[in-house]
Formats: C-alpha cells, structure tokens, sequence
C-alpha cells in the first residue's frame, strides 16, 4: 500500500472521476478550462440516463479525472468542441450516429460508425483535373481485419484518403450495460485479441477506481507483467508486419518466428497464447511458481538475444532501409494536434506513454522510451518498436525475478473516493487506450472504450497524404492498428 | 541478411516440420465478419515458420475468385453480412465455407443482438467446423490438412 500515499491528491485516488454538470451554454468553456488546467481530452461519448441522452467528455491525466456531462435539451444540441479539441472529431461523429447528439458547429457532421450508401455523405469532395477514387475493402486481400479505404488520387498519389471502419462494430459497450463487472470486463477484453489485457486492465482500473479499490503491490506486478507479455509479442508481430509490408520475406519469416516463441511463454504462463481470461476484477488471475518464473525468464533472455540479432541485421539491410525511410511522415505538430498516442506519437518526439503515470501498476520510475531519432516516418515508427522491445524485455526479466503469488485488492480508507464514476488509463502496445465505468447498483451503468487505435486512425489518413498509392499498406502497417477495439 | 538466413535454417532444422507426404491443393480465402482478431493472428501463424502450411499446397488467396474455401471468423456483424455474401457469391463451384473460431460457430458471441447478423449457419451452408477461442494454429492446421485429405480422395 505504498502507492497512494504519495498520490492520494484532493481530487480523489487516481481514476476516479469528478463528475461536472455543464450548461451546453458553457460546454466549451468548461472544456478550454480542462485543457488550460493541463488536463487532456481523452474522450466524449453519449450516456443514456433516466433523463434522456446526455454528452460527456473525459478530460484527465493520472491523478486528476474531469467528466464533464451536458444535458442536451429536447434539441439534442451541443456547442461542438471541435475548434478547442480537433481531436474530438471522430468521438463527436459516433455520439451522433449511437446516441443521436448534435453538434453545432461540427459541418458536416459525417457519419462515422452508420454506413451510408449515399457517397456524398461520408467522404469529402476532392475535385481537380483527373481526379480519380481508389475504392479498397472492406475484404482484403490478406489476412486481415475489415475496412474500407477510399483513396482520392491523381495518377497514384494519394490526395486524401477517407476512411470507413466500423465493419465490427458488436454493439459490446450497449452489451455490457447491466451486466456484472465480472461479465462486462469479457466484453472489454474480447473487443480486441490483442489489446485483451490492456482493454481488461483499463476496465479494472476503472471499476476498481469507482469502487474505491486499491490493487495490493502483488497484484500490480502480475496485471504489469501481463501487460507486458502482451506488448512483447505485439511489437515483434509488428516488426514482422513492416518486413511484409515491403516484401523483406526474411524478417517477415525471422520476428513471425520470434512472436511464436512470445505466444509460446505466454500459454506457459498464463494458459492462453493471447493471455485471455487472465484479468479478474478485484483479484488476481496470474500465478507463477518459482521454477516456471526462472524458466520464463531464461527463455526471455534468449529471446532478448535472438531478437537483437535479427533486429541488427534488419538495421543493415540496405534494401529494407532505403524503402522505409522518408515514407509516411506524421509530424510533431500534427501528432500534438490530434492527440496522437503510443509509440506513433513518440516516433515523432511527443514522448507519452501511460506508463509513466500509472501507480496502480509496477512501473515504478519508468521513463517513455526515445527514438533513435523522432522522424515521425515509417522508419521512426519501426525503430521505436524495436528499442521498446528492448525496455520490455527488460522490464519483464525484473518483474519475474520471483514468483508471483495469489494477490487482491483493497478497500481504500480514504472516505472521498471519487463517487460512482471511474476511469482507467493502460499504454496498450499501440498507446494510450482509456476506459470509462460507470457503476450502478453493483452493475455497470455504461462503459466507454477509447481505444490507442481509435485515437490514431485519423493519423493514418493524415500519413498517406501526398504519398504514392503502392506505399499505403506499408504506412498502414507502421501504424498496425486494430480495428476490432476501435470498431467495439 | 545472410545471418537472417542462416538463423532460419537452423531454425527449420529445429522445428523439424513432418515431411510432406500427399499431392493436392487448396486455395484458401479468409473473410473477418468482426472478429476481435485473434482468430486472424492464429490464422496467419499457420503461415509462419513454425507451421508452414503452404508446403502442403494449403495457400491464402487475393480474391474469393481463386478460392475453394472460405474460411469465415468472427460473429457476422449487420455491417459485414452483406460483402461476406458478395465473397461467397464470387467463388467458383466447388466451394466451402469453414467457420473459423467459436464466435463463427456462434458459441458465447459477445455484442448487442442489433449489431449482428449471425450466426453464420444461417448464412451460408458450414462445411468445416474448427472450434477454439482462438483455435490454436496446430488445430487449425489439423483441420484444414483433414479437409485437403478428404478433397483429394487420400486418408491420412
Ligand atoms: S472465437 Fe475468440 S478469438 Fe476468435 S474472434 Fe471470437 S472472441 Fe476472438
């Protein structure tokens, strides 16, 4: 219980959320205020209450969580707060197609998670001598999850791109409302085969913020170590994936390898390849005696090796370097504007990363990692996988230093824990994904997923402009974002 | 890159893959109908180093236009019934749908019963059933090499 001594601010714990009632008269004002109090947005979505639908929008870091909620009126109208947050932009668009919220000043309010036939309707106007769409998806031509791409191209350079996602939408936040904490966390975890744990932690931490809960030293070792087990495979599947995008079949062949031998442990650690079902609210699901710690920790090391080698000779293959670099370029300017997260964001120098803010975990004094240098390409966005890889095998050799034994959390004492409102924030292999519970009753009122992906999409879109239409899949592969935790 | 290459060798040796003993081919079409992507994970090691399916004549292919199988994960989403029908319709005859994972068997899907389609059995005529949460790609391979022998007359 040493964490929250040094944290217990008077805003409450961390995660748990101050509710604040806004006029929509002064909706954007209380979220300029947010933002000049050195809060970020970090999401806004429709509630649905016994009153009618109403706005929320999450502002936050560790340590200080602002919900602000606006009552529509019978118009269902809220002052937009695009012009304050233009990262706003795709959370506005959903609030409106799910909850039917207006946003004035939001023109056109494109539909986003709705289909439309109709073209106009979603995709803007490009115009210009031989001006031409490419239409892409939302089946692929691999093994890959669905979308729709509507390129807008002269020739084969690409002038805009507008994306459709959304194929999978489950409809899993309506899903989970009434439900048993225990239940709605499957749903968070299985909106996503590779954020499962970062998606399950994320909603634990919430609930356990809304309850006044507080993860013992143990527990939090076991939720850090799986929550790095599940970074470690993800970001040699993503070396992988850059290797294929450019058609480099050895290091496509060599990390596919390396990832098989991460899925490996992690069936040997936790029961699962994918590390499912390891995530308990309140509990702990993860327990490792001392032998199969030190195993694991032998094999880490091997892999630590194996994955250094392999890395260094991708480093000097002048064939593969040539073809990422300069390619996709996200700027600083760019990534701060639209609220970019993850190593995307830190390829271009915005060095955020969840980690270093998350007391309920074992991170201790952690430090995002730096790219080799923040180029914000293809090539900067690759390098940073590689030296977080390193810093996650790192982490993991200490967090396995000894067995893991059965852990819990704990009531906290402190008698202002923040009301029935938490949130949860983990960095997920692609950033920063944030998990707002509601509770009721004992049950869960609404959860609201903002997924790493979801924040990043639109950065893939802004990457792709002014490049050649051949290179979109490996700028889309630099990203390697999900569709399935976006899509919910 | 000559070290890369020489590490894979070893590793082939390792892994020491079962020889390859039967003839015939199967080209292979995947469709996601919103899965939560770890069936497509399992899918796609099944390609890997450690498993190495195309040996055995088993290839993912471009177009449902090439394919025999269309090999279906996830619950069948209302956004994603219609292109998987559109897939199905492209191939040429012979053809077969396999459900891939337990969510296109429509064992414990999780959503809001507005937002799917499914099942999958009420779609399209399942063929081939690989279970899991997500099958392991030894299971998938397992099955897919049962199917091949079945296709081309041999027992394995
Ligand atoms: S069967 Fe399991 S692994 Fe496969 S898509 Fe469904 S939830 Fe994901």
């Amino acid at each position: 219980m040493s964490g929250h001594a040094t944290t217990s601010l008077h805003h409450g714990p961390p995660g748990a959320a101050r509710r604040i009632d806004v006029e929509p008269a002064r909706w954007r004002d209380a979220a300029r205020e947010a933002l000049d109090a050195g809060l970020r947005f970090s999401g806004l979505f429709g509630i649905e209450g016994a009153g009618g639908v109403m706005a929320a929008a999450l502002f936050g870091r560790s340590g200080e969580e602002r919900l602000l909620v606006c009552d529509p009126g019978p118009a269902t109208i809220v002052p937009s707060l695009l012009g304050i947050v233009p990262a706003a932009d795709w959370d506005e668009r959903e609030a409106h197609d799910l909850y039917g919220i207006s946003f004035s000043g939001h023109e056109p309010l494109r539909p986003l998670v709705h289909h439309s036939d109709d073209l106009d309707s979603w995709t803007v106007e490009v115009g210009g001598e031989d001006t031409h769409q490419v239409a892409v998806g939302p089946i692929h031509a691999g093994i890959i999850e669905p979308g729709h791409f509507r390129f807008h191209v002269v020739g084969e350079r690409i002038l805009h791109l507008d994306l459709r996602l959304f194929y999978s939408h489950r409809g899993l936040e309506r899903a989970a409302e009434g439900r048993e904490p225990a239940d709605a966390l499957r749903h968070a975890q299985r909106a996503c085969g590779a954020c499962a744990v970062a998606n399950s932690v994320a909603f634990a931490h919430a609930w356990e913020s809304a309850g006044g809960l507080w993860p013992d030293a143990e527990l939090a070792r076991a939720r850090t170590t799986l929550l790095e087990l599940e970074r470690l495979y993800n970001h040699l599947g993503d070396i992988s994936a850059v290797c294929a995008g450019v058609g480099f079949a050895p290091g496509t062949a060599a990390f596919a390898a390396l990832k098989e031998r991460a899925l490996r442990l992690n069936r040997s650690l936790a029961g699962h390849r994918f590390l499912f079902d390891s995530v308990a609210v309140g509990a702990s699901r993860l327990q490792v005696d001392e032998s199969r710690a030190r195993r694991a920790r032998e094999e880490l090391r091997e892999l630590a090796d194996e994955s250094a080698r392999a890395w260094r000779e991708l480093r000097f293959a002048g064939s593969l370097q040539e073809r990422l670099a300069g390619v996709g370029v996200v700027s600083r300017e760019q990534a701060l504007r639209h609220g970019a997260v993850g190593p995307a964001a830190r390829a271009c120098g915005v060095a955020r990363d969840a980690r270093t803010l998350s007391p309920r975990l074992a991170y201790g004094d952690f430090s995002p990692a730096r790219p080799p240098s923040p180029t914000g390409d293809v090539a900067a966005r690759v390098d940073m996988r590689a030296v977080e890889l390193e810093q996650t095998l790192g982490l993991l050799d200490g967090l396995l230093g000894r067995a893991i034994e059965p852990a819990r959390c704990e009531p906290l004492d402190s008698a202002a824990h923040g009301g029935d409102v938490g949130v949860g924030r983990i960095e997920s292999p692609r950033g920063e994904s944030v998990c707002v519970v509601s509770a009721h009753d004992g049950r869960v009122a609404r959860m609201h997923l903002r997924s790493a992906s979801y924040a990043n999409w639109p950065l893939v879109a802004q990457a792709a402009r002014g490049e050649l239409l051949p290179e979109f899949p490996l700028i889309n592969k630099s990203f390697e974002l999900c569709y399935a935790c976006c899509d919910r | 890159m000559f070290l890369l290459l020489r590490q894979l060798q070893r590793l082939r040796r390792q892994i020491a893959l079962p020889p390859e003993e039967r003839r015939g081919s199967l080209a292979l079409r995947h469709v996601d109908t919103g899965s939560c992507n770890a069936c497509e994970h399992e899918l796609a090691a099944t390609a890997g180093p450690h498993y190495d399916l195309q040996r055995h004549g088993l290839n993912i292919v471009a177009s449902p236009r090439h394919a025999d199988v269309l090999l279906v994960t996830g619950p069948v989403t209302r956004r994603m019934a219609g292109p998987l029908r559109t897939a199905f319709d492209a191939m040429p005859e012979p053809r077969l749908v396999a459900a891939l994972g337990d969510c296109a068997l429509g064992c414990g899907v999780l959503g809001s019963r507005a937002e799917l389609a499914g099942p999958l059995e009420e779609i399209l005529p399942v063929a081939l059933r690989i279970p899991g949460c997500p099958p392991s790609p030894q299971a998938i391979a397992d099955a897919l090499l049962e199917l091949l022998a079945l296709h081309h007359g041999w027992t394995r």
